[in-house]
């Protein structure tokens, strides 16, 4: 399978600012950076000690030429558009697209501006005599890439497909999967980490209901993670992660690999009482049954039970939903529904991108839900994440919650190119 | 009474040593890994072992811990008071929800809990429609035993102080229903609501398999609570007519005693509907009843 090996934010070459000079800017490394040059005028000024430093001429951050594609094909969707409005065709959605599409040309329209200023700013600084005006421009150039890159980064965002509930805070489910006691404190060894990364990133989260095995261990997490747009960068930790020691159970100081399963939803509502009436009606009458584990018998005064457990069933899909860490009945079952939207929520995602590559179905990338994405490797102090190939050798750090964003910060660039892969692919076809 | 295997009895050993005394009172090893999460959560670390203890003699978790939530409210429990029900809980929270539904006029609402125990039913609707919907609600509990009407006094001083209660209010106080007089009744309610006490002497005595009463309620709530058959009933539909009510709502054990209540209102008055309700756990838990073409007509899809 073939990769962007540069970072695409970095891909000079075939762009198409309308500016001859722009098309012959090229990569050179000098004196151990790259520069953005001009190829034919090349007198080497730009690195004299006579002038100014630019600042980050290394990593002009540019569009990748896809998205630039994209970005005149949505010019061109934009102007029969804005002749369907001229016409008087204003409905709700078109008026939404009409306002969304203007946003992101705007911003297209100033890269570009941008783009155009920047080659002839190189190009004064690398032509000009007088000194006075050299500096000036570097300067100009200066201010013009710090622009440059606020607005290449919402353009990247605006232009690849948008992630469906990306803004949303996150619920995060954890449960053992195969070696037994070991994989149960794994389990709470990930939820620990989780919880530190929460409080490194000073999110507020909180435990929506955990089931201890044992000391130290855990058969069921539920954590809620209350930041608005946490889903976005904890949804890469969704699968199984593996993990390589010796337990504190084992006496012949055997390593053993054991593994704990981590599923990542998009938090849609709050799960208290006052969610609790709105969730429930976003069901259809008999889309949910409800089931609280009462003991039989005649009920009422006749016991006193303390068993506020509630289980929730989504007819249509099968998906149950069980809480019973409060003891308040109605707090179980506003938890219980937040759950059961959230899994909804994340299951109607996941059909969309299953849809997304039965369109391309010669470039399948499928991460399935058994595949493991991380390795914790103890004795080698190393955690590698086999989506990208990234290796972290700190396992305390990132259990504590400090390194785990350099992960996830990797996950995030390689899953860029990828989304940038299909993008061809589906222009391609 | 199910049997817990000795299998199950070493697993939750496993677990923490203060388990197995729960499994004893619980039956459940479920339940009882929720008790004791509960229990470690809301009680100092010296008093675990104590409470395990007393949970293991069969005391209710309520009396134990102090309380029970009721709603959104959290409800003191004490010995000599019955413990609040969940199947209370439902129809109080069901009843607000459509009173806040259908009756628009917020400027007075008058309602009148007999037999309020806790007051638990008292304060989840002024907690409901008056702190949350802004109705203009009088509510007077009362309650014959004097430990009930101090802890739902108890009750009402420990909310209060994140309460309004400008133009609302809730009272508590001593009476016995068998002597409410019609001349007590200077006072009119728009609601009437109870949950009296239900469980027949006969029940009461026979063994928790033949619909008996757990173990744990016969050991430790008051019979005082727990006794009635038709007497209660009978009593509260007089009040209902007296006090010149709009609609009623009784919490009950049986279909006959519904009937009862059927039958003795549309004895004593005329134009009334009825209403039976079955809990979610299927069994029948209330009867309402209100005065045909009036706001309360929605109570028909109660
Ligand atoms: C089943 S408890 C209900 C308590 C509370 N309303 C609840 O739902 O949790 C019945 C209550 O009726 C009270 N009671 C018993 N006999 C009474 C009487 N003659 N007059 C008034 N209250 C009485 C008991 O003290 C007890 O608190």
């Amino acid at each position: 399978m073939s990769r962007f090996l540069v970072n695409p934010r970095l891909c000079f070459g075939s762009l198409r600012s309308g500016r001859s000079l722009w098309n012959n800017l090229n990569i050179k490394t000098y004196i151990g950076r790259q520069v953005a040059v001009p190829k034919m005028v090349f007198s080497g000024r730009l690195f004299s000690s006579t002038i100014p430093k630019l600042d980050h001429i290394e990593d002009v951050p540019t569009l990748h030429p896809l998205l630039v594609k994209r970005a005149e094909a949505l010019t061109k969707e934009f102007a029969t558009l804005e002749k369907a409005v001229a016409n008087g065709a204003f409905d709700q959605e078109t008026s939404v697209k009409f306002s969304n599409l203007s946003v992101i040309l705007e911003n297209y329209h100033r890269y570009q501006e941008d783009m155009g200023n920047l080659a002839s700013l190189i190009e004064i600084i690398e032509t000009e005599e007088d000194e006075e005006l050299i500096n000036e421009a570097v300067s100009e150039t200066n201010a013009l890439i710090s622009s440059l890159r606020k607005t290449t980064r919402s353009l990247e965002a605006r232009l690849l497909p948008p992630i469906k509930h990306s803004g949303k805070p996150a619920i995060l489910e954890l449960r053992p999967g195969v070696g037994g006691s070991e994989a149960a404190i794994f389990t709470k060894d990930l939820m620990d980490m989780y919880i530190n990364f929460a409080n490194h990133m000073r999110w507020k989260h909180s435990v929506i209901s955990q089931s201890f095995t044992g000391q130290g261990s855990i058969n069921e997490a539920i954590i809620s993670i209350d930041e608005p747009g946490s889903y976005d960068k904890l949804r890469h930790e969704s699968g199984v992660h593996r993990v390589q020691r010796i337990p504190s159970t084992e006496t012949k100081g055997r390593i053993h690999t054991s593994t704990s399963a981590v599923v990542v939803l998009p938090k849609m509502s709050e799960g208290n009482e006052s969610s609790l009436r709105d969730d429930e009606k976003s069901f259809q009458p008999g889309e949910v049954r409800i089931d609280t584990m009462r003991a039989g018998g005649k009920g009422g005064q006749h016991v006193n039970t303390t068993d506020s457990a509630v289980r929730l069933t989504h007819i249509p899909t099968g998906i149950q939903v069980q809480q019973q860490d409060e003891r308040s009945q109605p707090r179980n079952k506003a938890k219980a529904f937040s759950i059961l939207r959230a899994r909804l929520a994340a299951l109607e995602r996941e059909k969309e991108i299953a849809e997304q590559r039965k369109l391309r179905t010669d470039q399948v990338t499928t991460t399935d839900r058994s595949d493991k994405i991380r390795t914790y490797n103890y004795p080698q102090n190393r955690i590698t994440d086999h989506r990208c190939a990234f290796s972290l050798h700190d396992v305390e750090g990132c259990m504590a919650g400090s390194r785990l964003a350099e992960i996830i910060e990797k996950v995030e660039e390689h899953e860029f190119e990828d989304r940038l892969e299909q993008l061809i692919a589906s222009a391609a076809a | 009474m199910t049997r817990i295997s000795s299998k199950v009895i070493r697993e939750a050993y496993k677990v923490s040593k203060l388990l197995p005394p729960l499994l004893r009172a619980t039956k459940n090893l479920d339940l009882a890994k929720c008790e004791l999460q509960w229990i470690k959560r809301e009680l100092p670390k010296n008093k675990w072992t104590e409470a395990v203890i007393r949970r293991s003699n069969y005391e209710p978790l309520q009396y134990v811990l102090g309380s029970q939530p009721f709603g959104s409210l959290d409800i003191l429990c004490r010995r000599n008071v019955l413990i609040p029900r969940w199947e209370t809980e439902e129809w109080v929270t069901r009843l607000s929800d459509m009173i806040r539904q259908h009756i628009k006029d917020t400027t007075q609402l008058k309602i009148l809990d007999a037999c309020t125990g806790t007051g638990c039913i008292s304060l989840l609707l002024h907690q409901k429609l008056s702190e949350e919907a802004k109705y203009k609600t009088d509510i007077l509990g009362f309650d014959v035993s004097y430990d009930a009407v101090t802890l739902a006094n108890d009750n009402l001083n420990k909310n209060e102080p994140s309460w309004s209660l400008e133009k609302s209010s809730v009272t508590f106080r001593k009476s016995n229903i068998f002597h409410w007089s019609l001349n007590d009744t200077a006072e009119s309610f728009d609601l009437i609501v109870s949950n009296p006490p239900y469980i027949t002497r006969e029940e009461y005595s026979s063994p928790v398999t033949l619909e008996g009463v757990a173990r744990s309620v016969k050991l430790y709530e008051p019979s005082l609570a727990l006794i009635g058959q038709y007497e209660f009933y009978e009593k509260l539909v007089d009040i209902t007519v007296s006090t010149n009510a709009k609609a009623f709502i009784f919490e009950l054990g049986s279909n006959d005693q519904a009937t009862y209540v059927e039958k003795q209102i549309n004895s004593l008055a005329a134009g009334w509907k009825t209403k039976m309700y079955s809990d979610t756990a299927d069994k029948i838990r209330c009867v309402l009843g209100w005065k045909k073409d009036t706001v309360w007509d929605f109570l028909v899809k109660f």
